[in-house]
């Protein structure tokens, strides 16, 4: 995981917004794939005893919020950190629909 | 990466210093609190035999003869006196309910699995349970509040959900609670009166916890005893080791839930640091074995990793568990996406998944309480076998014919036992046994949410992996310190060429002297308030409080106005020598001083007096490196930097500053 030069570089406009937009990602896009990520574990995850995937599923909804956050800021380009989080949400979000 | 760990650390690094320090002495808050209440330091723990039992249920006679359970807490390696406490229902939810009647000792053994266990126990359960009741209730906020404090109690029932054992127990408080208000409110009350929980904050509380309940409406209070003699002991008013602990998770002066929520966001910024440092880190292990010292940056960077990587595993997981903790608040859509958004159909199915044990209902008829406990206790010993002890008797419905007398274990079963405290019953007025629980099973996800909670909390821990837990905790708060301190060490060339600091960096000086020694200095403060304060004055125990937090909040203009390394100084210093006295604060303030309770045997005492002696000596050694501490050693040693000598010695202080920071949490 090498951090993208960007991030490195002597601040300018350009990097500020590229951090600032990160943060952003980073900390509602974060939060929000653990929300809807253990919304669909909750459900999806094959368990008998219900409390059991729920219980379950908030503990992967942590993992999956700090892997979310690390991925927007160890991501290349702007764009790969946006699409790291879209598609699991869009996966999650698909898995849920169905399983409703 | 490296930009993540160092952002993610420094931004809310301070907060999660005072965490992790408050953390870490909350693993033996229940020591704290008891050599915050002098009063009961000469009390004996005695063998079962000898306790004063028919004094002791004639005092609960007296005082609560129409409650509706009562709690004998008995002496136990992390408290030798005999608590006792009691639960008065409402008039309303006593005949009302069945239900209520079924519940409640289930409910209590529930605590009793969290508080009975250790002899630590005592406490662990409570801040998430009873305590937050009684407070609020003390407040006299319980009566308008029901509803939120359903709400409350669920909450409190998420955080356990993140055990899936305790979760299972939780239920109850808040289904209670909610479906019956009064109830709830009795709860709340009597929560306090649960020995087990009680027992942390001690009897000092105890009135008042009195004054508390009935201000609040409900019914419960407890008082604490000598357990040979069973004369009352008075202790003074203190939230004790309790303070430190609830501002562990939920701060303090705000709305818990408010509190818990920034633990909570701090607590992923942790968790990301945590991981990023481990990326960024690659040749972790080889590291570990590399100490540098004497050489600037390098030093504090070897520091840094070795205090990481020491106890990684124990951060890893403190911190993921710390999370799972406060899972159903930060998550809560898992339930709603499972239930339909209905918390109330979760935990009725968590709560008919445990099969809650029967118990008689009241009969109206009294009949007079058996006395003689001795061979009830000697026969759950028997059963149990092992060397195991009878931690807690409970008693429901006393005086009426169909008292049920409820001994439960005083030690968890063990880390992977889950929280079923093992109990054994007999009828109150024949002493006929009435069968021992039924351990419950567990599935794999409820052992690991067991596990996680109670590693976090510690209530397994028999003395050797609680100071393993200590120690770790120590660690951890260096790792945070030595981070913090290492941030303006990096940038202290920088700053150093520049004409001025820069406001950024000045901050973070400040913020650094202020948060590490000055939260040190302000923890020994709260102590010597803890002594000082009469302990007769009115409110006397939240002024104990507002000591600490005045101490700590004049840090910060200290660390503003004076120059670093003279901050650093006087902080350090101002700790070191505040807690390295604080034994002798103790033996002049009616304490138990050392020499008499290493002769005596009391090990809590003795552990916190040295503690706080070594925590003492190593502030001071801090404060003596930073003051003898060249700056220019430091650069001179960087190769690459050697050219300029730092004209401000300002950024370079801090070296010294680390490790005052770990020892005073031994404290």
């Amino acid at each position: 995981m090498k951090t993208p030069a960007r991030l490195i570089a002597s601040p300018s406009a350009w990097h500020r917004i590229n951090v600032g937009v990160r943060t952003g990602l980073a900390a509602f896009g974060g939060y929000g794939l653990a929300l809807l990520g253990a919304a669909a574990f909750a459900v999806g995850l094959p368990f008998d005893f219900r409390p059991d995937a729920v219980s379950l599923a908030i503990m992967l909804a942590f993992l999956l919020q700090l892997v979310a956050i690390i991925w927007v800021f160890a991501a290349a380009t702007l764009t790969r950190a946006v699409l790291g989080l879209a598609v699991p949400a869009a996966l999650f979000g698909l898995w849920l629909w169905l399983l409703k | 990466m490296g930009w993540l760990h160092t952002w993610s650390g420094l931004l809310l690094g301070w907060l999660l210093f005072a965490i992790y320090v408050t953390g870490t002495l909350s693993y033996f808050r229940n020591e704290i609190t008891f050599w915050m209440q002098p009063e009961l330091h000469r009390a004996q723990a005695v063998p079962t035999e000898q306790i004063a039992f028919v004094r002791a249920l004639a005092l609960l006679e007296r005082e609560a003869s129409g409650a509706q359970q009562w709690t004998l807490t008995l002496p136990n390696p992390r408290n030798p006196t005999l608590g006792l406490g009691w639960q008065t229902a409402m008039g309303g939810d006593r005949q009302a309910s069945p239900g209520a009647a079924r519940e409640r000792p289930e409910r209590s053994e529930a605590r009793g699995g969290r508080g009975g266990s250790a002899p630590d126990s005592a406490a662990e359960g409570r801040p998430f349970s009873g305590d937050a009741a009684r407070e609020r209730t003390g407040r006299g906020e319980a009566r308008g509040e029901r509803g939120e404090e359903g709400a409350r109690r669920r909450g409190r029932g998420e955080e356990g959900a993140s055990a899936p054992d305790s979760a299972e127990r939780r239920p109850f408080p808040a289904d209670a609670a909610r479906e019956r208000p009064d109830w709830g409110e009795a709860r709340g009350a009597g929560n306090a009166s649960a020995p087990q929980e009680a027992r942390p904050q001690g009897s000092g509380t105890g009135a008042q916890a009195q004054r508390q309940g009935r201000g609040g409406g409900g019914r419960g209070a407890r008082i604490v005893l000598d357990p040979a003699s069973g004369d009352k002991l008075e202790g003074r008013a203190t939230a004790g080791g309790n303070f430190l602990y609830r501002f562990h998770f939920e701060l303090y002066g705000m709305d818990r839930t408010t509190g818990r929520w920034i633990v909570g966001i701090a607590t992923v910024f942790m968790f990301v640091a945590l991981v990023s440092g481990v990326i960024v880190h690659r040749r972790i292990f080889k590291d570990f074995f590399t100490f540098r010292s004497g050489k600037g940056k390098r030093s504090w960077l070897d520091a840094h990793n070795a205090s990481s990587v020491l106890s990684l595993p124990f951060h890893l997981i403190i911190t993921f568990s710390g999370l799972v903790l406060f899972g159903h608040m930060m998550i809560p859509t898992a339930v709603q996406s499972a239930y339909g958004g209905d918390n109330n159909a979760y935990y009725g199915v968590m709560r008919s998944s445990m099969g809650a044990a029967e118990t008689p209902q009241a009969s109206g008829e009294r009949a007079p309480l058996i006395t003689r406990f001795a061979p009830l206790i000697a026969e759950a010993e028997n059963t149990w076998g092992d060397g195991k002890r009878v931690g807690s008797i409970t008693i429901t419905h006393p005086g009426d014919r169909n008292a049920v007398i409820e001994l439960r274990q005083m030690n968890f079963p063990g880390l992977t036992g889950g929280r079923n405290v093992p109990t054994l019953r007999f009828n109150g007025v024949t002493g006929e046994p009435l069968g021992a629980s039924a351990p419950r099973e567990q599935s794999a996800v409820q052992a690991v949410g067991s596990v996680l909670n109670l590693l976090h909390r510690g209530f397994f821990a028999t003395p050797v992996p609680r100071w393993l837990l200590f120690l770790s905790g120590v660690g951890g708060a260096l790792m945070i310190a030595s981070g913090l301190v290492m941030w303006t060490i990096a940038r202290a060339r920088k700053t150093a060429e520049a004409a001025r600091t820069h406001w950024g960096h000045r901050l973070v000086e400040v913020l650094n002297i202020a948060s590490i020694a000055g939260l040190m200095a302000a923890i020994a403060v709260h102590f010597w308030a803890n002594r000082l304060i009469p302990a007769s004055l009115p409110a006397r125990a939240d002024w104990e409080i507002y000591a600490f937090f005045i101490a700590w909040a004049v840090m910060f203009p200290h660390a503003a106005l004076r120059r670093p390394k003279a901050a650093w100084v006087e902080q350090l210093a101002c700790a070191g020598v505040l807690f390295a006295l604080l034994p002798l604060l103790n033996a002049a303030t009616g304490g138990l001083a050392l020499p008499g309770s290493i002769a005596g045997g009391t090990g809590l005492l003795v552990g916190f007096d040295l503690c706080a002696l070594v925590s003492g000596a190593g502030l001071l050694f801090a404060a003596y490196k930073v003051h003898t501490h060249v700056p220019r050693v430091r650069l001179a040693a960087a190769p690459t930097r050697g050219e300029e000598p730092d004209p401000d010695p300002g950024p370079e202080t801090e070296p010294g500053a680390s490790l005052p920071v770990t020892m005073e949490e031994a404290a």
